[in-house]
Parts: structure tokens; sequence; C-alpha cells
């Protein structure tokens, strides 16, 4: 067992490896440099060059990324010249918003997926399980920013039932209760559209897990020994088939990651993916970089937390 | 089933017709009426959107006409017009037929970078498929969406074939990883071993041999991967990372929708364009799954 | 001279473990093997599986890659020649393989899968290769209207005669056959084996006939050997070994054959049990401490046995 965790530690850190040099190439291939922002185009070319020298970025790559990368483990990713102020900072006032987003979704997705994937799976072929497998079809099929949308526009434009932009109503003291409520209120309507496409492959999961379960000779023998269907259902079948899906919260990250993205911009919540978004189109590239290596790193871990707590709960599935 | 075996059976021994993996998803899609459905839909539509944009002429409908602005639905635009005057309905033609195009484009890209490097890895296996397979992974985890921005924003000459580039750059790995485990599988039975043994070559094998025996699986996941990539794209282009400007798209229709005003009081801009995707994709989807059970009741039955 | 002749051949696998999968063991699957095959006859390589008398025929051929020996094919050293596709040995040296199903590409049609041997070596033109495929598939008894069939619409017995078919197809001289009727209903298998007699005095064939089937092996071959994990126990004539066998496996092996008659059957049943009762007493004397055989002993010019130093047991 400690054998495969430390394999997958071990392959992590090439991971980790790759991704900053990919980074770091991406930073590069992006127009401009830590300069061009700052300055002001009129200075003597001279005095640029003079500067240039000065920061190092005549050196070879490889030294620029050492440098880079040494200052980058050390939490300083540069200044944003947008916002005149360093990226760590301006990262940290918008994670929280992230954050949040990402466990309210990831809570709705349990939510949705875990009463739908048992129903569909414990009653499969019935006119519910046909309902639920519609809908799963349609979520598979439904591009997020279209679902996201229109979930704007029907709940949010036309029935006013929740705030149609930002993390929270304006004005309100942080700290208070209303403050909190206000937060909550204004996540509901993105992690509801995320969580409800997300979702679906969960629910298709289950499902197939159980349809699969239920008909394993343990489960006939319980059942023939007498057990109750509900008895058989939490003591047998759940337990085997819902650990798995706790675990593959890990590689979620990488989907929400994206998803985030597109429901923070559609929704104007104040959070990494729209500070993304708007660092590319105003070319505040020292924003952007470190936001795709720390999304990367998320990511990356993620994986190895899935990929970790699979091998203790399924040995099948243990890496080879 | 009984029946259908024996006609299939019976076909079969008919000289002429060989179960070619087109014919055998095509008896099976038949009688998927849903899926049927959509693939005469879809056919429909691309005969429609090639066939009507032949006759559109681009640049009049992108021209901005201030006369025109906002329009809504009427006799001469049927989807009225958007900010810049421009015909919605027109657009929606154009807009489709260069969704699917780029979406096609990259299927076909990442499927031939995809079942090329999964053959090969799969096939010969070793210390480079452990390598190669490593690498896939890594991609796999990345959140490439942002990735694929990133690049987009970082390309000088933005065009429509570095879009697609730098799209198949990050999206070939799913389609490998499949093949790469379908070749490893295959690669074990004695027909593999029976052609070496017949002093055919290693390229030979994989090509003729192996490949032909992974086609319906290959078909049935560019399909689904056809869906996915008309997905990233008018994503991508609604987030204005995508096509450019001058050549719209699907999604450039949807992110007009960014604008509240628009959202709320002028459907007849991003809906239409909206539901579109969705049935797109839906369809797509449904063909997909159509095969996707085919070959896997085939695998039953076999 | 001999037609085919294996010197101490060996196949390793390696064995990966450990946090970096680095190699940390190897399987002896043959360990230093020798046998020489005469022209037209046929040699019977017997063994329980794992035995390694399976990679043996596949190393012979270039199926796995040998990790030392020699292997002389009428006395030129064919080494690791059989490894590359275009080899001249590819001609001469054939194979049947064991499971007619998988060993026949299912998306291929007749035509294709027995011409491919012909479109790798020779250069006809379409109607000439179509009339070979013809001729090569009425030697193995199937009409010629078979060839734009595919292989799942025959039955197990008529895919292995497809197989043989494309086996022949070059004019070999050596066929490796590897447990070429044991995946076949018993009914179909005596008629394939026929079929094989046939042929071999029809395009004057030799056999390595790989089977773990004594009975048949009786019934095809001429010389026998023995093989247990990797090495052999005993190797001579078809007569010798089952007349006068000498190591205790050998004698065990045929104490297991079933015997057809009834009225012996009593009799066979005490013999078995003696045997049986004579291995598990004497299987120190027989195998050395890691249970692997000793090196074989020379009993006649034909014969020989691996049995303890100490003389005939």
């Amino acid at each position: 067992m400690w054998k495969t965790t430390l394999r997958r530690f071990l392959i992590m850190i090439p991971q980790i490896i790759l991704l900053s040099i990919l980074v770091f190439m991406m930073a590069k291939a992006l127009p401009g440099d830590a300069l061009s922002g700052l300055l002001d185009p009129s200075v003597d070319p001279s005095m640029i060059e003079a500067q240039r020298e000065k920061l190092g970025l005549n050196n070879p790559w490889y030294v620029q990324y050492w440098d880079w990368i040494t200052k980058a483990i050390q939490g300083d990713f540069g200044q944003s010249f947008r916002f005149k102020m360093p990226v760590t900072d301006l990262i940290g006032q918008r994670i929280t918003n992230t954050i949040w987003l990402s466990l309210v979704t990831l809570i709705f997705t349990y939510l949705i997926a875990i009463p739908l994937g048992i129903i569909s799976g414990r009653y499969n072929d019935t006119w519910g399980d046909r309902l639920i497998t519609g809908y799963t079809y349609l979520g598979f099929a439904a591009p997020l920013f279209i679902f996201s949308l229109l979930m704007l526009w029907v709940f949010g434009f036309h029935l006013q039932a929740f705030p149609t932009e930002g993390s929270v109503t304006p004005g309100l003291v942080p700290g208070t209760l209303e403050y909190s409520f206000s937060k909550i209120y204004h996540i509901l309507l993105p992690a509801l559209s995320m969580a409800l496409i997300t979702t679906v492959s969960t629910v298709q999961y289950l499902r197939s897990e159980i349809i699969d379960t239920k008909q394993r000779d343990f489960i006939l023998t319980a059942r023939a020994k007498g057990a109750s269907e509900s008895r058989i259902y939490t003591h047998h079948i759940l337990r085997n088939s819902l650990l798995p899906i706790a675990a593959f919260f890990g590689y979620e990250i990488t989907g929400l990651i994206g998803g985030t993205v597109f429901v923070e911009y559609i929704f104007s919540y104040p959070g990494m993916g729209q500070l993304f978004l708007n660092s590319i189109m105003l070319r505040d590239f020292s924003v952007v970089t470190a936001l795709v290596l720390l999304y990367g790193i998320a990511s990356i871990l993620g994986s190895l937390i899935s990929d970790i707590i699979l091998s203790i709960v399924d040995p099948r599935i243990r890496i080879k | 089933m009984n029946k259908v075996t024996g006609r299939i059976e019976e076909e079969l021994r008919d000289p002429s017709t060989s179960p070619s993996s087109w014919t055998i998803l095509w008896r099976e899609l038949k009688k998927d009426k849903l899926a049927l459905i959509s693939l005469i839909f879809l056919g429909l539509t691309i005969v429609a959107v090639y066939g009507v944009s032949l006759v559109l002429d681009q640049k009049q409908i992108v021209r901005v006409d201030l006369f025109a602005l906002y329009q809504p639905p009427s006799a001469e635009f049927w989807l009225g017009t958007d900010y810049g005057g421009r015909d919605v309905f027109g657009q929606l033609f154009i807009g489709t037929r260069n969704s699917l195009s780029i979406g096609i484009i990259v299927t076909l890209l990442t499927g031939t970078i995809g079942i090329l490097v999964g053959l090969i890895s799969g096939y010969f296996g070793g210390a480079a498929d452990n390598l190669a397979m490593r690498v896939v992974d890594f991609f796999m985890i990345l959140p490439t969406l942002m990735i694929v921005i990133a690049f987009v924003a970082a390309v000088p000459k933005y065009s429509i074939v570095s879009f697609s580039l730098i799209m198949t750059a990050f999206l070939w790995m799913g389609i490998a990883r499949l093949i790469r485990s379908k070749a490893l599988q295959e690669k074990e039975l004695e027909y593999v071993k029976a052609s070496r043994t017949l002093g055919s070559s290693h390229l030979k094998i994989m090509f003729t041999q192996v490949l032909p025996n992974l086609s319906s699986i290959i078909i049935v996941t560019m399909t689904l991967n056809l869906a996915a990539n008309i997905g990233l794209e008018s994503g991508l282009s609604f987030l204005g990372f995508g096509f450019p400007e001058s050549t719209p798209s699907l999604g450039t229709l949807v992110s007009y929708a960014r604008n509240p005003q628009t959202l709320e009081y002028r459907w007849w801009i991003w809906l239409p364009a909206s539901l579109l995707i969705l049935v797109l994709m839906l369809s797509i989807n449904n063909v997909g799954q159509a095969l996707k059970r085919a070959t896997d009741a085939r695998q039953r039955r076999g | 001279m001999a037609l085919l002749e294996v010197r101490d051949l060996k196949v390793y696998f390696p064995v990966y473990g450990g946090i970096f999968r680095r190699i940390v063991d190897r399987i002896k699957a043959v360990d230093g093997v020798n046998l020489t095959i005469e022209p037209g006859h046929t040699y019977g390589l017997v063994g329980e599986s794992g035995s390694g008398k399976t990679t043996t025929g596949r190393a012979i051929i270039g199926l796995n890659p040998i990790t030392s020996g020699q292997i002389l094919f009428q006395g030129e050293d064919i080494g690791w020649g059989m490894r590359g596709h275009q080899s001249r040995f590819r001609k001469d040296i054939q194979m049947i393989f064991q499971d007619p199903y998988s060993s026949l590409n299912p998306k291929k049609r007749i035509l294709d899968i027995v011409s491919e041997p012909l479109r790798n070596f020779e250069k006809l033109t379409p109607a000439e290769e179509k009339r070979r495929v013809q001729e090569l598939l009425a030697q193995v008894g199937l009409s010629s209207e078979t060839i734009y069939k595919y292989p799942h619409e025959f039955s197990g017995g008529q895919r292995q005669r497809i197989g043989i078919a494309r086996a022949i197809a070059l004019k070999p001289k050596l066929i490796i056959a590897d447990e070429p009727v044991s995946s076949l209903d018993v009914s179909v298998q005596a008629q394939v084996l026929n079929f094989m007699q046939d042929i071999q005095k029809e395009l004057h064939l030799t056999y390595l006939f790989i089977s773990h089937d004594l009975g048949i092996i009786r019934h095809m071959c001429d010389h026998i050997g023995i093989m247990y994990r990797g090495r052999y126990v005993e190797q001579g004539t078809t007569r010798e070994i089952f007349e006068n066998p000498q190591h205790i496996y050998t004698k065990r092996l045929l104490a297991a054959i079933p015997d057809l008659d009834p009225s012996q059957r009593g009799k066979r049943q005490r013999q078995r049990q003696l045997i049986y009762q004579e291995y598990d007493k004497e299987f120190s004397q027989y195998f050395d401490h890691d249970g692997l055989a000793y090196a074989l002993r020379p009993l006649s010019d034909t014969h020989s046995a691996a049995i303890p130093g100490r003389g005939q047991g």
C-alpha cells in the first residue's frame, strides 16, 4: 500500500516540473514582458535595455526559468501592472470566492448525484430511472456555458429569483449575518448551474455501479439469507459504490476549474476565473502565468489525492 | 435478437457484402429511433448550412448597418439584427458552418494524432509506451481550457489555422489513451503473432491488421469527440478566444448575451444560436451513444 | 544433416518490481534446451502448461527473444535472424497456432488471410494470387468459393485448416504446430491430425509438434522430448519413451493417460497409484533442491534422461 502511495508521489514530482516548464514557456510566448507594462513607451530604448539587463531578461532561458521558479516557490509572482499590486495579493483577494463557489458546487454535485444515482440504479428500467437517464443524457450533451446562460436568463432575469451578478450585495458590512447570507445567495445560482451539469457523470457512474453490484453473488447470498432490501442497500451495495464516488472529488477539480471560468464570467462573479479572463484581455500576463501555474498544481494535487484514496478503497485500480 | 442475428449472418454469407464496421453500426443505428432522427437532423443541417452559405454573401452579412441596430425579427430579418445591425439569421448559418467545420477539422486532426500515438505506443509497449502514457496522463490532468486560452492570446498572427492547431495540441490525449489500451489487448491475440511468422512488418501489422479491428471504437469515439469539440469551440468563441470576430461562430452569437440588455430583452440574437448548439450536441451525442451501444452489444453477442 | 538443431536454448523473462519497476528477477521459461529434428520427421514436445514447450516453439520462430543459445536450420545459424520480418528463414519455418479463433484476423477475408505470406514474399498479380489461394484451400479441403468469406463463418476445424493453408503457402520445410487441436472438439481433432499427416507426406514437411496430450503425441510423433519447468527431463524415440520411460516424471505422465479398455481399469488404477507414490517418495532424487531437473544423461544413441548420477534408477 505505502509503495503505491510513494510511487504516486514520485510521479507527481516530474509532473509539477513539467507543468512549471510549460507555464514558463507560455509566459515567454505571451507578448510583452515584465517591463512592457511598467514603463512609459517614450522612455529611451537604451534605458529599457539597461533595465532588461538588470532584471535578467537577457539571460539564457534556463537562468530565467530558475529565477522565476525560485521566486514562485516563495510566493512571488511579480507585479500586476494593471492593478499595480503584487500578483499574490491580487489572487489572494479572489481565491476565497472561487473556493467557496467550487465547494458549494461540489456539495450540490453530490447532493444531486447520490439520490438520483441510487433511485436510477435501484429501480432501473422504471419510469423514474428513464427520467433520470434522460436528464443525464441531456446534461452530458449540454455545454455548461449555454446551460448557465439559460439558468441566468430564466431564474435571474425572468423570475428574478436570484441575483444576476457579483458575489455579494454592495454596501453590506463584512462579518454581519446579512453579508454572509448575501454571499450564499449569490453563490447558489452559479453553483447550481455548474453542479447540474457536472453531476451527470457521477449519476451515470453510480447507476451502473449499483446495477452491476446488485447482481453479484454476495448480494444474492445476502438476499437469500433473508436480509431486507433496505439493509442490503445500506450495508452492502452503497458501501461498495459510494466510496469511490467520494474519492472522485480530486478528479473533479480539473473540471471545476474549467467550469468556474465560464460560470464566473457569465454570472460576473469576482473569482479567479474572471480574474484570469480579465487579465488576458488586459494583457496582464504576470497574473495569467501565476493563475495557470496555480490551477495546474491544484489539478495535479487533486488527481494525486483521488488516485491515492482510490488505491486504498479499491485495490483493483492501483496504478502499475 | 435471434432474428436479427440470423439476418446478419445471412447477409454476411453473401460474398458481395463485407461486415465492415460501417455496415454493422449503420444496421444497429437504424433500430434506434432517437438516434436515427438525430442523424437525419444532422444530415439536413449539414446540407442546409453548407448549401445556404454557398449562396449567402458572408461579407454582406457581417457588414455593419447602423440603420438597423437591434431590429426584432421581421419579414426582412427573420431573426432580427444584432448590435451592428447584422442579420442574425444569416450569421446563424455561417456560424453553424464555421463551428461544424472547425469541429470536424479538430476531430480529424486529434483523431489522427491520437490513433498514431496510441497505436504505436500500445503495439510496441515497453519503456517508450510508459513514458508516452505518463505524458498523456499529465496533459489530461491539466486544466486544458485555460492553457488553450493563454496560447490563443499568445499567438501573434491569430487565425483559424492557429486556432485549430492550438486546440489539437491539447486534445489528442484522450483518444490516444483509449486506442493505446485497445491496441494493447489486440496485440496479444494470435493473429498478430501469426502475421509476424508470415513475414509482415510491424508497420504493416499495426495498420492493416490491428487498426481495422479498432475501427468501431474509433468511429464511436470520433463521433463523441466531434460533439465535445464543437462545444469547446463555441465555448471559447463565447469567451472571446475562439474564432476571430470577422468569422462568426455559434459561440460568437451567444456571446452577445454578455450584454445584460441583450440577454434580457433581445432573445433573438443569442437564444437561437444557444438552442442550435444544444440540439446539435444532443444529436451528435445521440448518434455516438447509439453507436457505442451497438459496439457493446456486438461484444456481448460475440 | 538435421533440419533443425537447437543448442542450449535459454529464454528468460524479466520480472519487474519495487518502486522504480526495475528488473528484480528473471523467470527461466526455457533453461538450456537441446533438440535435433531430422527432415521428414515429427518431433513431439510434451509438458504441462508452463513447462516452456510453447516458449521453445515461439523462440525458434522468433516470436520470443532468445536469452542465449543457438538455433541452426540446415546447419546455418539463424540466430537473431528470425526476428526481422523479411528473414529468408521465414519462408522455411512456419507455424500453426493453438487457437483457430484468435489466430485468424476477424476483419479479413479468407483471401486476404491466406495470401498474406504470398504478398510478403512473392510478387503475384491479383489473378495469380487468387488462383494460388484457391489451390491452397483445395489442398486443405475447402471449396474455392470460401475466399470471400470471413473467419467467423467457419467452424473451428475449418478455421484450423485455413490456418494450415496459410502456413503451407510459402512451401516451408518445417512447421511448428503449437497445440494445433487442443481447442477443437474431440470429434474434429482426429480429422485435423490425420489431415496434417497426409499433408506432411504430400509436401515432405517436418513438424515440431507441441502438445500436452500424450495420446496425440504418440499418434503423431517419432521422437519425443519431455519438458518440466523449462528443462528437459527425458527425450527419445516414441518407442523408447512409451515402453521404457526412465525418469519418474515421464512415468507419471504416462500413467495419467486414460485407458479406453474397461477390463484393464482396475489394474491401471493400481499401477497409477504405485507410480504416484513412487513419484512423491523419490521426487528429491530426481530433481535438485530447487525442484528442477538435472542435466540429461545419454542412455542410448537416441534416448537420454535427466536421471541422477548414480546410474539407472
